[in-house]
C-alpha cells in the first residue's frame, strides 16, 4: 500500500515537472531587469577576465533567456 | 506517534494535495468581460500588464485608434493582468488611456481566452464574432493592425 | 560637423552612428533607426595585489543600439594598462637569485626569502568587439559578433556565432554558440625555446622564434529554464579545444639540488600544445520578498588534469526603487595541473611538460565583495562595487627539499578590486 502511495505521488511530481513554467501573463517578476540572467554584463566581463587572468578555468556562464517573453 | 502510523497517514494525504493541485483552480468570481454589451462595435481587446516592455509602443497606437475610430464604433478594451495595482496605474500615468481598462489581476480571462503570449490582442467584428488575433505589437505591423481594425468598421457616409 | 547650442549637434553626431551602424550592416537606414537612443554601459576597474604585485586599470564602455525593430548592434570598446610584477616561477632561494629580462638585456633580482617577480612590463591592451544580434522568427534570435584585441606582445581576432530558441511557451530557452580565436604571441626578446636553460645577459639567448601562434575553439550549449514565477534556472555545458603555442614565454622553472635544495638552474617552461576543456555551468536567481537571490556553480575539467569547483552566491538586497546594496561571495577551489611542479630536482629526468606557473598550482581562492547601485532614471545607473580576492595554496609541499621546507612556496595572491560603473542613454 505504501509503495503504490509512494509511487503515485513520484508521479504527480514528475508530471507536473514535464510542464514546467508560467502562463505568459505571469511573468512580471521575471521580466524585472534584476532578475534578468544577462544583467550586469559589464561586472561577468570583467571577473571573466580577472579569474581567467589568475585562475586555470574559465568559461561556462552563457546566454540569456528568461525576462518578460514578450512579443 | 510511531513513525510508521504517520508515514501511513502523510503519504496519501501528500498524494492528495499533489492531485488537487494539478486540478485547474477554482478561481474566485472576478473580472468579467461581457463582450454582448458591445454587440454593433468592433471590439479590440488588448490584454497588456506595466511590465510588458511592447505595451510602452501599444498603449500611444491603440489611444491614437481609439480617438480616431472611435466614432466609427471602434472600443478598445485593455485587459490588465498586473498583480498590484498600483504597477498598473503607474503604466497608465505615463502612458494614458481614454479607452476602457478591465483588470484582471488572476489572470481568468486570460486563461479563458488561451493569451499564448504578451501582449496579445483579439479583434471582434460587431456581430460578436472573433475576427482576428496577434501575439506580440511590432512597430513595423502597425498599418497592418490598423487595416484589420478599419476592414470591419461599417463604411462611412462618405464611402471610406 | 559644428555643434549647435539646443542639442541639434549632437543628434547629428547621434544620427550619424546610427546611419553607419546600419550601412554596415547592409540594410537601408530607416528613419525609425536614428530615434532609437545608444544604451551606453561603461565602467573603470581597478585591480590592485598586494605586496607591488600586479595593479591595473580597465576602463570598459559598450554601446547598444536598436537599429531596425528588435535588431540590435553592440559596440564595446576596452583598455586594459597593467603594472607591476608577477611570480616568473621561480621558487624562493635562501640567497639572491638573479634572472635575465625577457628582452635578453639587463637582469632582475629577488631577495633571500623573496617570491621572485618579474617587473616587466606587460604595457597596455586595447580591444574592440562588435556585435550584432536580431531575431529569426518570432521564438529565435541569432547574433554575430567579431573581436580584436592588441597589445604590444600579443594580438587575438576572434570571431563568434550564436542561436537561441523559445520553447514551451517561452518557458525554456535553448541556445547554442561556437567562437574561433586566432592569438598571436610576440613576445619583447621573442618565443624562448622550451626547457632551455636561462643564460645571463652577455651570453647568446635561447629563442625559437619572433611569433607564434594559437588556436581556440569554444562550444556553449545551454538551457534556461523558468521555474516558477519568481525562479529562473540555467545550466551550460562548455566545451574549448585549444591548439599551438599555450605556453607563457615569462614563466621559468627552478632546478634545485635534491639534497640542500639550493638553485642550481632556471629553465623556461614547457606545457603541451593543446588543451581541452570541459565545463558545465549552472544558475539559479530567484526573487525573494522584493530581493534577488542569485546562486551559481560551475565545475571545470580539463586534459592538463586541473579539476576546479566554483561558487559564486549574490544577494541583491533592493533597499527601495532607486538603490540597492549586493554582497557577494565566491568559493574557488582547483587542483594541480598534471605537469605543475613548483620546482624540479637537479639530475633527475626532465618530465614531459613542466612548469610552475601558480596559475596551475593546487588552491582555494576567495571573494568577497559588495556593489551599491543606484538608480537615477528609467535608463541611468551608477554603482561602485569593491571585492577582496585572495588565494591560499600549498606553503610547504611534502615534496619541498632542503632549505625549501623553511620558505613559503605558494606566492599567494591578495587583491582588491574596485569598480565604478555608469549607464546612461544617449
Amino acid at each position: 500500500m505504501r509503495r503504490w502511495t509512494a509511487l503515485g505521488l513520484m508521479l504527480i511530481v514528475v508530471s507536473s515537472c514535464s510542464s514546467l513554467g508560467v502562463k505568459p501573463w505571469q511573468r512580471g517578476v521575471l521580466a524585472r531587469p534584476d532578475m534578468a540572467l544577462a544583467a550586469e554584463s559589464l561586472d561577468a566581463a570583467y571577473d571573466d577576465h580577472i579569474y581567467f587572468s589568475k585562475e586555470a578555468s574559465s568559461g561556462g556562464r552563457g546566454f540569456a533567456g528568461g525576462g518578460c517573453g514578450c512579443n | 506517534m510511531p513513525i510508521p502510523s504517520m508515514t501511513r497517514i502523510l503519504l496519501p494525504l501528500i498524494t492528495l494535495l499533489g492531485l488537487l493541485s494539478t486540478l485547474p483552480s477554482v478561481a474566485p468570481a472576478a473580472a468579467t468581460l461581457d463582450l454582448s454589451q458591445y454587440r454593433g462595435k468592433v471590439v479590440y481587446v488588448d490584454f497588456w500588464a506595466s511590465w510588458c516592455l511592447p505595451c510602452k509602443k501599444s498603449f500611444p497606437w491603440m489611444e491614437q485608434m481609439q480617438r480616431k475610430y472611435g466614432q466609427r464604433g471602434l472600443q478598445i478594451i485593455a485587459v490588465n493582468l498586473d498583480e498590484e495595482q498600483a504597477d498598473a496605474d503607474r503604466f497608465l500615468r505615463s502612458y494614458p488611456a481614454s479607452f476602457t481598462i478591465v483588470r484582471d489581476p488572476e489572470g481568468v480571462l486570460a486563461e479563458r481566452y488561451g493569451i499564448e503570449g504578451m501582449p496579445t490582442a483579439l479583434l471582434f467584428a460587431p456581430d460578436g464574432r472573433q475576427a482576428g488575433r496577434h501575439i506580440g505589437f511590432r512597430e513595423s505591423r502597425k498599418a497592418e493592425y490598423e487595416a484589420a481594425i478599419v476592414d470591419l468598421l461599417p463604411k462611412g457616409s462618405d464611402g471610406k | 560637423m559644428q555643434l549647435k547650442p539646443d542639442g541639434e549637434g549632437q543628434g547629428s553626431i547621434r544620427q550619424a552612428l546610427a546611419l553607419a551602424a546600419c550601412s554596415l550592416l547592409g540594410g537601408g537606414a530607416s528613419a525609425q533607426a536614428t530615434d532609437t537612443p545608444w544604451e551606453i554601459d561603461s565602467a573603470v576597474l581597478l585591480y590592485s595585489e598586494a605586496d607591488g604585485r600586479v595593479s591595473a586599470i580597465e576602463p570598459v564602455a559598450t554601446a547598444r543600439k536598436e537599429i531596425r525593430e528588435d535588431e540590435f548592434v553592440q559596440l564595446k570598446v576596452v583598455v586594459d594598462a597593467l603594472t607591476g610584477a608577477s611570480p616568473n616561477g621561480a621558487t624562493p632561494s635562501d640567497e639572491v637569485q638573479t634572472f635575465t629580462r625577457p628582452s635578453g638585456t639587463g637582469v632582475y633580482t629577488a631577495d633571500p626569502g623573496e617570491t621572485p617577480l618579474d617587473d616587466t612590463f606587460r604595457d597596455t591592451r586595447g580591444a574592440v568587439s562588435l556585435s550584432w544580434d536580431r531575431p529569426l522568427g518570432r521564438l529565435q534570435r541569432r547574433t554575430l559578433g567579431v573581436g580584436i584585441s592588441r597589445e604590444f606582445d600579443y594580438t587575438s581576432l576572434s570571431a563568434n556565432g550564436q542561436l537561441s530558441r523559445d520553447i514551451n511557451h517561452r518557458n525554456t530557452t535553448l541556445s547554442a554558440g561556437a567562437s574561433l580565436a586566432a592569438d598571436f604571441i610576440h613576445p619583447v626578446g621573442d618565443i624562448p625555446t622550451p626547457y632551455a636553460v636561462m643564460v645571463p645577459p652577455d651570453q647568446p639567448q635561447p629563442r625559437d622564434t619572433d611569433i607564434d601562434d594559437k588556436l581556440t575553439l569554444d562550444l556553449l550549449f545551454g538551457v534556461t529554464q523558468v521555474l516558477g514565477h519568481d525562479t529562473i534556472g540555467q545550466l551550460n555545458y562548455s566545451f574549448s579545444l585549444a591548439s599551438g603555442y599555450l605556453n607563457d614565454p615569462f614563466k621559468i622553472l627552478s632546478v634545485v639540488d635534491g639534497v640542500s635544495g639550493k638553485t642550481r638552474d632556471y629553465l623556461y617552461e614547457k606545457r603541451p600544445d593543446s588543451r581541452q576543456k570541459h565545463s558545465l555551468y549552472g544558475e539559479l536567481k530567484h526573487f525573494l520578498g522584493g530581493d534577488v537571490v542569485t546562486a551559481a556553480y560551475r565545475f571545470y575539467s580539463d586534459d592538463w588534469g586541473v579539476i576546479s569547483h566554483t561558487v559564486d552566491l549574490r544577494y541583491r538586497w533592493n533597499l527601495n526603487r532607486e538603490n540597492y546594496l549586493q554582497p557577494r561571495l565566491r568559493w574557488y577551489s582547483q587542483t594541480a595541473a598534471d605537469f605543475y611542479h613548483h620546482s624540479l630536482i637537479a639530475g633527475e629526468p626532465l618530465p614531459e611538460y613542466a612548469s610552475a606557473d601558480p596559475r596551475l598550482a593546487e588552491y582555494d581562492a576567495t571573494t568577497i565583495g559588495l556593489k551599491y547601485g543606484h538608480r537615477i532614471d528609467a535608463g541611468s545607473e551608477w554603482s561602485l562595487r569593491v571585492e577582496l580576492y585572495r588565494q591560499d595554496g600549498v606553503d610547504h609541499p611534502d615534496d619541498a627539499v632542503g632549505l625549501q621546507r623553511n620558505l613559503d612556496l605558494f606566492p599567494e595572491t591578495k587583491a582588491i578590486i574596485i569598480q565604478a560603473g555608469y549607464r546612461f542613454r544617449w
